[in-house]
């Protein structure tokens, strides 16, 4: 028996060596030129309606055009946070086939691609095809597809908030330009019901980037790691500091002096006329033109400012395009050349001047077509010069909980206002919130 | 007081009660086709009604953005089948713990209905993983097979069931009747309503699914449904809430017959003795 199952084991280390060392053989480390067979990437992207159409247009222009024989295969996989909850599901089920070459993905779903294993960063791919473009893009849109110091994508819809306001009203109200500041906005409100406009002055609900907007501009960051981007966040960053009382205290103002409707609007309450002021993302200036017509004229300016000493600007957004690392050489030759054109001049000069966004590549700012097309509709350079202004220690905020982070902040400001809160109140009250959720995060996520 | 006129009195309060709640719950629909209806300049104003109901702009531009036309396919081959056969799962395992005694039975019956209380988002991974494994992504039954069984309808039906009296079934076995054909002779007949209700909320249910098909059709979009469709109507960039409920109301048509088609034996509900016939 002892014989037999010497023999058993002898026999199952030998084949087990043969199957391993046929392994190695049967999968060498291919290196395939690129162009010299056909191949196919997919990428994932959330581009809907116009941008989605624009989005299939230049797939179909690469797929013809690319001298490398490279098919791009795009689908469309929902709302940026859906696309996030199936890479997140996909990667959890560790079936990695199932991933994307390439993906769109907002600030949602970066801490997501950082942990996923899989992520082929753009540092990875400079290093890799020794091709070092990130030079070619601008600083402040690459700076929010950055974490822990690793470029992880390139910018591909560069968004930014500005201030959105309806001239004909603010002329009627003897304003010949923009509110700057929270206290204009209160001044602005007066002179309108001075002059018998009943219309509301200005609209929205602090959300997370709003808030890392405002807070931002006095020098903080709403929690600590330069908002996340350098490592994960494990405290809120704007208590100590006094940045949150400053911030709240004067929204207080503006809801106590009646200037402020405490509600999230949206474009079409500003088209309509609802509201005098408005602040939204810069990517809303093409449809904004072009449903208001000519019902009213809009005016455009940089994002409104806490207080005259807080600097202007703020933190960009939008999506980045990220590479997934399919460990097949040729796939990932075929995928660095399509978010190169995806995030080159050319298209992001088209697709700037096609939605709103600003273009992340430097050559699409100089590029003529832009440069004409700024010149002759303003409102769209003002996200582009707002983006020079804005210091680049502004960051967005990366936070593990990011939906229920977003929820809090809107809740607790609404219901400082709503239940006459003081904000001394409302501070603590949000330290133990929002610190809460970065504590169970962090609990739950070692 | 009289009490016809108390009676009257009563009747109007009640009659307007249910008129004012009825209002209520179909409000969001007429705002919907509303909606659909008008101009984007229209949209803008504060009016319910649009100008015209003849503007069809927005009906033509969802169903070219969404592709809606296929989705609709998509969803409706889906909900069918996986209603269909959901229902069939359900009438069995119902049938079994209504009429059967078997050891551990309350313990199998138990644990079936403590899956009504994990929540579906929980199951989304552990499913998506199972149906990795079955080499089920990127096709229609992958995408159904999570809906072919269900633990509330088995519940539902196993208490109709039970509420039939037993002699039936000892009557019929009599005449020669083995279970399947009692079952589908006698027993689906006098449960007509129950199976009716269960149809319609299950067929609607897999209608309107939105995360689970997009998930399994990551690298198939030709089989995605309706509703990841409807959300391809808006973006970030633009609201363009008529065409959303352009595509709501395309949406709706299938729900609305079926609900139309099936009313009469829904209304019936448990009103029809188990002893009919």
């Amino acid at each position: 028996m002892k014989r037999f199952l010497v023999v058993l084991l002898t026999v199952f280390f030998a084949l087990t060596a043969i199957f391993a060392a046929a392994e190695k053989e049967v999968a060498p480390v291919e290196q395939v030129e690129l162009g010299s067979q056909p191949v196919t990437i997919t990428f994932w992207h959330s581009a809907s309606d116009d941008a989605g159409l624009l989005v299939d247009e230049y797939i179909k222009e690469f797929n013809a055009t690319n001298e490398y024989q490279i098919t791009v295969d795009a689908i469309y996989q929902g709302q940026y946070s859906d696309a996030t909850t199936l890479m997140k599901t996909i990667i959890s089920a560790e079936n990695y086939r199932e991933l994307p070459d390439i993906m769109q993905l907002d600030a949602t779903g970066k801490l997501d691609y950082y942990n996923s294993g899989k992520a082929f960063t753009i540092d990875d791919a400079v290093k890799y095809f020794n091709d070092d473009i990130v030079g070619e893009y601008l600083g402040g849109a690459l700076g929010n597809w950055q974490f822990g110091g690793v470029q992880l994508g390139l910018p591909f819809a560069t968004s930014t908030s500005i201030t959105y306001f309806n001239k004909d009203i603010l002329k009627a109200a003897g304003w010949d330009k923009g509110p700057d500041t929270f206290d204009d906005i209160i001044k602005l409100s007066k002179d309108m019901k001075a002059k018998g406009i009943s219309v509301a002055t200005y609209g929205a609900v602090p959300n997370t980037p709003t808030l890392a907007n405002w807070l931002g501009q006095l020098g903080s960051y709403v929690v600590n790691n330069s908002n996340g981007a350098d490592a994960t966040a494990t405290k809120l960053a704007c208590i100590d500091n006094g940045a949150l009382k400053t911030f709240l205290t004067k929204w207080k103002q503006m809801y106590d002096a009646g200037a402020l409707k405490n509600e999230s609007l949206s474009t079409n309450q500003f088209v309509a006329g609802e509201v005098a002021v408005f602040t939204a993302s810069s990517s809303n200036v093409n449809s904004l033109l072009s449903k208001v017509g000519g019902k009213f004229e809009i005016g455009a300016s940089s994002f409104l400012r806490v207080n005259s000493s807080a600097s202007h600007g703020a933190t960009v957004s939008g999506s980045c395009l990220v590479l997934f690392d399919s460990e097949d050489a040729l796939k990932k030759a075929a995928t660095w050349e399509f978010i190169k054109f995806m995030t080159g001049a050319k298209i992001q000069a088209d697709f700037a001047a096609g939605t709103g966004y600003t273009p992340g590549h430097k050559g699409a700012v100089e590029d003529e077509n832009y440069q004409n097309f700024i010149a002759a509709t303003p409102q769209f350079s003002v996200a582009p010069e707002q983006l020079a202004k804005t210091p680049a220690s502004m960051r967005s905020v990366t936070v593990g909980p990011t939906v229920d982070f977003y929820y809090a902040i809107q809740n607790e400001v609404t219901d400082m206002l709503n239940n006459g809160a003081t904000v001394d109140a409302t501070v603590a009250s949000m330290q133990e919130s929002l610190q809460g959720l970065l504590d169970n995060y962090l609990r739950t996520n070692p | 007081m009289k009490r016809k006129t108390r009676t009257l009195i009563q009747d109007s309060v009640a009659s307007t009660v249910a008129i004012f709640l009825g209002v209520i719950l179909v409000f969001p629909l007429i705002y919907c086709v509303c909606g659909a209806f008008k101009t984007p300049h229209e949209f803008l104003t504060p009016t319910l009604l649009p100008g015209s109901f003849s503007y069809l702009g927005n009906f033509e531009e969802a169903l070219e953005k969404g592709n809606l036309l296929r989705y609709t396919a998509n969803s409706f081959i889906i909900a069918l089948v996986g209603t269909t056969v959901r229902l069939i799962f359900s009438i069995l395992a119902a049938y079994a713990f209504a009429y059967y005694d078997f050891r551990f039975k309350n313990l199998c019956f138990f644990l079936i209905l403590g899956t009504m209380m994990i929540p579906a988002d929980v199951l989304l991974a552990t499913n998506y993983l199972t149906v990795s494994k079955l080499r089920l992504l990127n096709s229609y039954l992958g995408v159904m097979i999570v809906s072919f069984v269900s633990a509330a309808q088995m519940f539902m039906l196993r208490q109709r069931f039970k509420s039939v009296p037993k002699d039936m079934r000892e009557a019929a076995q009599i005449d020669g009747y083995g279970d399947i054909s009692y079952m589908i002779n006698v027993l689906l007949p006098i449960s007509k309503p129950v199976l009716t209700t269960l149809f319609v909320q299950s067929f609607i249910t897999l209608w309107n699914a939105y995360l689970w098909p997009l998930i399994v059709t990551a690298s198939s979009p030709h089989m995605r449904t309706i509703m990841v469709g409807i959300t391809k109507l808006n973006s970030w960039e633009d609201e363009n809430y008529q065409l959303v409920l352009a595509g709501v109301c395309i949406s709706l048509i299938p729900s609305l017959v079926l609900f139309i088609l099936m009313r009469r034996n829904m209304k019936k509900g448990g009103i029809d003795g188990a002893l009919v016939g």
